[in-house]
């Protein structure tokens, strides 16, 4: 691809990637929803979450990998417990870059 | 009666005072809003410089890369990008394939809309919400469980986020060549960390978590039978709606 074609690529790119995050925003600020619909919207993010979740433990590499050499697994355990326990974003995200630190360097994943 | 109306009254005259003082920066909520951002940039490091590596690789200049970064703040989408660049596809099979990765943020970016309305001027809140990405998204509705929305807090959030994503991918593009690894710092963990911190967090009726985890079963179903899904995202779209459907119903029944 020449520098050219890089630039309309990029450009292209920007533009699919704004309009789904603005348009909503833009357009439906003037609405107000009829009630299920906003309960229905507040089911969306526990849903997203709990997709995402899954999705980077159970198939790390965008491949489903449920075993014993998924070392994101092993990783998730001592990481759940410490959300649970300090619901602290910061505290879970220091236990989880640690276990996968050591599991990586000293358990030879 | 009347003591209701009082405090009507009165809840509204806060408001008011607040829409105000919003149009001004208010620094503390700037402040919270950069601060829960800062998980975010340690998440976004490694992803942010892998990118910049890669976009290299294949053959962007610094800026190229880095100027990506700035316009579209899509993480998924730039790799697809630079995969089929490297497969020497065409412009339009990754424009259209980060349409299909996209997609799914009309449906978060409609459930904002609830929280902003009313908070954040629909200027502001369209402008900032460029910044919207899955962490910023989850970060922001927990913080909604609990305060109301503002436009410092969002764009704390958004900005710095970005800036975080655009300097870790920046320092690729010219570090690449000399760090290869950085698997071994646990780095790769942080966003899994991350979302399940916010799982955790964003689960407060007995039905969000009956929902969150079909919809994690649902998804990763979709994901297994349907291989092509998986690569574009689009069993993340339909896994919640079907399981924001059964959130209703569970809790219909109550």
């Amino acid at each position: 691809m020449d520098n050219t074609s890089i630039w309309i690529m990029i450009i292209g790119v920007s533009l699919v990637s704004l309009l789904p995050r603005i348009i909503p925003v833009a357009v439906l600020s003037r609405y107000e929803f009829p009630a299920v619909v906003k309960e229905w919207l507040s089911f969306v993010a526990p849903a997203v979450l709990g997709a995402l979740t899954a999705l980077s433990v159970l198939a790390p590499q965008g491949k489903i990998d449920i075993s014993f050499q998924n070392i994101y697994i092993w990783a998730f355990i001592p990481t759940l417990a410490a959300a649970v326990k300090t619901k602290s974003l910061f505290s879970t995200l220091l236990v989880g870059i640690l276990t996968m630190a050591v599991l990586y360097n000293f358990i030879g994943f | 009666m009347v003591h209701r109306r009082n405090l009507f009254a009165g809840v509204r005259g806060q408001a008011v005072t607040h829409q105000l003082k919003e149009k001004f920066m208010d620094k503390k909520e700037l402040k919270q809003g950069m601060k829960d951002a800062l998980p975010i940039v340690l998440g976004y490091l490694p992803l942010g410089f892998a990118f910049g590596v890669l976009a290299k690789d294949v053959g962007m200049t610094v800026s190229q890369a880095t100027m990506m970064s700035v316009l579209c703040f899509t993480g998924a989408g730039q790799y697809i990008a630079i995969g089929v660049m490297q497969a020497g596809g065409a412009i339009i099979t990754i424009i259209m394939a980060n349409l299909l990765v996209n997609i799914r943020y009309l449906l978060f970016a409609t459930s904002t809309v609830p929280y902003l309305k009313d908070r954040v001027p629909p200027l502001t809140a369209s402008l900032l919400s460029y910044g919207l990405t899955d962490e910023t998204y989850a970060v922001a509705m927990n913080h909604y469980q609990d305060y109301p929305a503002t436009s410092s807090y969002l764009a704390g959030l958004n900005l710095t986020s970005h800036l975080g994503w655009i300097s870790s991918s920046l320092l690729g593009a010219i570090l690449g060549s000399f760090i290869t690894n950085t698997d071994k710092f646990g780095l790769g963990f942080a966003l899994p960390a991350m979302y399940t911190c916010l799982l955790v967090m964003m689960i407060n009726r007995k039905s969000d978590i009956y929902l969150a985890v079909s919809t994690a079963v649902i998804c990763l179903a979709i994901g297994y039978l349907a291989p092509a899904m998986m690569g574009n995202l689009s069993n993340i779209i339909l896994a919640t709606i079907i399981g924001a459907t059964l959130g209703v119903m569970i809790n219909g029944q109550h």
